[in-house]
């Protein structure tokens, strides 16, 4: 690909943690943050999750944001993240010309506007949380605290929004619209989706076991993860240390069912070799696969399916790390990404928790506990409701 | 027996928005679910298993427990009436 | 690279699927407005539909009428942009939570709820495995969609795109959005949106898809030269960004004989297109369609089907014009500005074939 594009800066916060520097400490000790609810207001007290530590008032303090001003969860999320990202990529002192914000969520103020509905139809009280209730809200609530951005966009593909959000802003440093790009994406939990995905059954009731022959089905996690995007020569004149190259990216659709994968993954297939054909490299050039692997039985054994079909007999090392985060849903395709680019930099693969035995439908097993191994491209795989298949590769630099 | 058949095929009718369709055109004993009868597909299930909640007080455990009991309006209507908690 | 508008279609509170407002606009008098829901039966079989609100039928409907117009067996890419996804399942779902409780969660509005339904309904119809994306960004929800398009297209990524703006307003989010500021009250009329002074608008419902591509097809509507997302520009910033793209497009203000702007009858919001008119000339004549489709988060779609509408049949009509009466014959380049309560600003520059 002309122009290679780079990563310049990265920032996350999950269940694991605020930091890259935790969630490596996490990862590598093997510690799952699943676990029973804090925060989140439900009847369903039965059903884990992975929550972000902090309380909104936290948050609000360490971003120096007063108590008074009205931010939902998600953005504060984001800007934590953001902010990691931001620092590490210089984007601040030394700014880019153009700027954009591409940020993937779905949730947006949902978990306000599910505390305040019968307030918003009935009555005046609370009504300023109605204009919060879109996605594009958050979004802008994390552009105005950074003060940045010259353009901002908001990407809800559900839970692969978080690549297609690098996708877009990769696009749009390669055409030149934009000189760099904060990409990524923020989702809290909300009762809404939590029920949502309760009503599919698709929730375990202990922590997830992806793709092992008992896994019953998925956690939801909250978190927030970007990457600075930006040119190889763009980041030199500005005189930042790439973390890596974004070497490939595709996004394809399963257009086979609103909520199950095809039988075949053949928006998974079509996803990672897509990505394999961008960056110019062949499936022996990956050396892990960092899987969307949810642990519902459908994802599991058809990105599985799908992963023998791109790779053949020589399936590279691959895990998931949604037993660690939970699944973040629009964030997971970012915080995953934060997770395979410390892989990539610290040489590692991280453990898939849970598993015990291979699936019926599929003769692979991921790696189960952590691995040190010298990497140079990673895989990372994120699938969304609607057949919304996307993946990406990252690479060390040359 | 029959009285809690008709009374299902309503409810589905109702539940799955089956537009234009009458319980007279729901076979008691064709399958519910795959390529002939109704074609009903894994989300219809999901949404059965809340109605045999909601209407009838049974939990069903999870999706696949529904395969049996949905494999047409009589085996629903069978299991309902063993296991009807209201 | 040329890229081009290839075909269009539209349901709105105007006749839905034909260009019937172009000779003769419905007048519209109250401040909520559905669309006119055109027969969905040669569109989508019954079994298929019983799960789809209005809005997913909507979207089909105009994705395969687009597709059909513009000759194409299948598409590359599915964009979809849309401010609220398909907010009346989201409502239907919220409001049993809220109201029954945490139990007895009907699945079907869950799944029909999220934002992309819209994109996969769409691909799912039309066995489409090519590149999927939703777009939920507030009032540049289609530009961008659009934006995305144009990018790959350069790129040489895709050929072609359906890109669609839909948005549903059910009568809850209507009251709601009216709480904070987004209606006029009493009865409306063209003349009243006109003056502009008083706040808020009137709504309306969109759905339009269209086809872009880089080869030409036979009833191609116009060129799509550029689209430009802009965030809290300052007016300097904003004029910089248009000589920008009249430059990289070689073009001259004069060459511009039409600007079409998201004038709304807000006189908040409408002093804002003014200036921008002012800055670019005082005689560019002004366009404006929002008072024939109304406001809805994505209604920056049917400016760009109405500019490539005028384009193609070499005339803006005197019903369309904001600030003259003499109709626009035969225009060559019209330039979109659509600003969303000067948050997110877009640009969008469009040319005859």
């Amino acid at each position: 690909m002309a122009g290679s594009l780079v990563v310049t800066g990265m920032g996350i916060i999950s269940g694991l943690g605020t930091g890259k520097d935790k969630t490596l400490q996490a990862l590598f000790a093997e510690k799952s943050a699943v676990g029973p609810i804090k925060h989140l207001q439900t009847t369903h007290t039965d059903i884990p999750v992975s929550e972000v530590e902090m309380t909104d008032e936290e948050m609000k303090t360490a971003l120096h944001i007063p108590q008074s001003q009205l931010v939902t969860r998600t953005p504060l999320m984001a800007m934590i993240a953001a902010k990691e990202a931001i620092q590490q990529a210089h984007l601040q002192e030394n700014k880019p010309k153009r700027i954009a914000f591409i940020n993937g969520t779905t949730v947006g103020g949902m978990e306000k506007s599910e505390q305040f509905y019968l307030d918003f139809l009935g009555n005046e009280n609370h009504k300023e949380f109605i204009a919060a209730h879109d996605c594009g809200a958050g979004t802008d609530a994390v552009a105005d605290y950074f003060g940045i951005f010259d353009m901002t966009t908001t990407i809800s593909t559900a839970c692969s929004s978080a690549i297609n959000a690098l996708i877009i802003g990769a696009n749009l440093i390669r055409t030149g619209k934009v000189d760099a790009a904060v990409v990524g994406g923020t989702e809290c939990l909300s009762k809404f989706h939590l029920n949502g995905f309760n009503t599919l059954m698709i929730l375990d009731r202990e922590t997830c076991k992806p793709f092992s022959k008992n896994h019953v089905g998925l956690n939801l996690g909250e978190g927030a993860a970007y990457l600075v995007l930006e040119k190889a020569e763009a980041a030199q004149l500005r005189g930042v240390q790439p973390l890596c190259e974004l070497n490939g990216y595709a996004n394809f659709c399963d257009a086979f069912h609103q909520t199950a994968t095809s039988p075949n993954g053949q928006g998974p297939y079509l996803a990672m070799q897509g990505a394999l054909a961008d960056a110019n490299l062949q499936p022996s050039d990956i050396d892990y696969i960092s899987c969307h692997g949810t642990g519902t039985g459908n994802n599991d054994s058809t990105e599985g399916i799908a992963i023998t079909r791109v790779f053949g007999e020589h399936i590279p090392d691959f895990s998931s790390t949604k037993a660690f985060t939970g699944h973040t849903t629009s964030a997971a395709g970012s915080v995953e990404a934060v997770i395979s680019i410390l892989a990539l930099q610290n040489n590692f693969i991280p453990a898939n928790l849970n598993f015990s035995e291979k699936m019926d439908e599929v003769d692979i097993t991921p790696v189960t506990k952590t691995k040190r191994k010298d990497i140079q491209h990673v895989m990372n795989n994120s699938f969304g409701f609607g057949g919304n298949d996307s993946s990406c590769i990252f690479s060390k630099i040359k | 027996m029959e009285e809690l058949i008709l009374e299902l095929k309503k409810e589905i009718i109702e539940v799955l928005n089956l537009e234009g369709m009458t319980p007279d055109d729901i076979d008691n004993d064709a399958p519910m679910f795959g390529d002939e009868g109704l074609a009903l597909d894994s989300i219809d299930a999901l949404e059965l298993i809340v109605l045999l909640e909601k209407n009838y007080g049974i939990k069903l455990a999870n999706a696949a427990a529904g395969k049996e009991v949905f494999k047409s309006v009589r085996t629903m209507a069978e299991y309902v009436s063993k296991n009807r908690t209201k | 690279m040329d890229i081009f508008i290839q075909s269009a279609a539209q349901i709105s509170i105007q006749n839905p699927l034909c260009d019937d407002w172009f000779e003769n606009p419905i007048a519209h008098t109250e401040g909520y407005n559905r669309s006119i829901e055109p027969d969905y039966k040669p569109f989508i079989n019954p079994m298929a539909a019983r799960r789809m609100g209005k809005l997913i039928k909507r979207a089909i409907a105009t994705s395969i009428s687009a597709k059909q117009s513009a000759g194409l067996e299948q598409v590359d890419a599915i964009i979809t942009g849309t401010g609220l996804g398909c907010i009346e399942n989201t409502e239907k779902f919220l409001s049993a939570m809220v109201n029954e409780g945490e139990q007895f969660l009907q699945p079907t509005y869950f799944m029909q709820s999220t934002h992309n339904t819209i994109s996969s309904q769409i691909a799912l119809n039309q066995k489409c495995n090519g590149y999927n994306c939703t777009y939920s960004h507030r009032g540049t929800s289609f530009e961008s969609g659009l934006s995305d398009a144009l990018q790959q297209m350069l790129l040489g990524r895709i050929n072609n795109a359906l890109v669609g703006g839909h948005d549903e307003m059910t009568p809850d989010y209507y009251n709601m959005l009216g709480k904070i500021g987004y209606w006029k009250q009493g009865e409306l009329s063209e003349q009243i949106l006109r003056q502009s002074s008083s706040k808020g608008s009137f709504a309306g419902e969109t759905s339009v898809a269209l086809i872009v591509g880089t080869n030409k097809t036979e009833h191609a509507l116009c060129k799509l030269r550029d689209v430009d997302l802009l965030y809290k520009p300052s007016e300097t910033a904003l004029q910089d960004a248009v000589q920008r793209m009249l430059q990289q497009n070689n073009l001259q203000p004069s060459d511009i004989d039409a600007l079409m702007l998201g004038l709304s009858g807000d006189c908040e919001y409408d002093a804002i297109y003014t200036n921008f008119a002012n800055a670019f000339g005082k005689n560019t004549p002004i366009a404006w369609y929002k008072h024939i489709f109304g406001e809805s988060f994505t209604a920056p779609a049917f400016g760009v089907y109405a500019a490539a509408t005028c384009l193609a049949k070499e005339s803006v009509p005197s019903h369309l014009l904001h600030n003259q009466k003499n109709e626009v014959k035969s225009p060559r380049n019209i330039l979109l500005y659509n600003h969303f309560q000067n948050i997110d600003h877009s640009l969008i520059l469009l040319s005859k074939c």
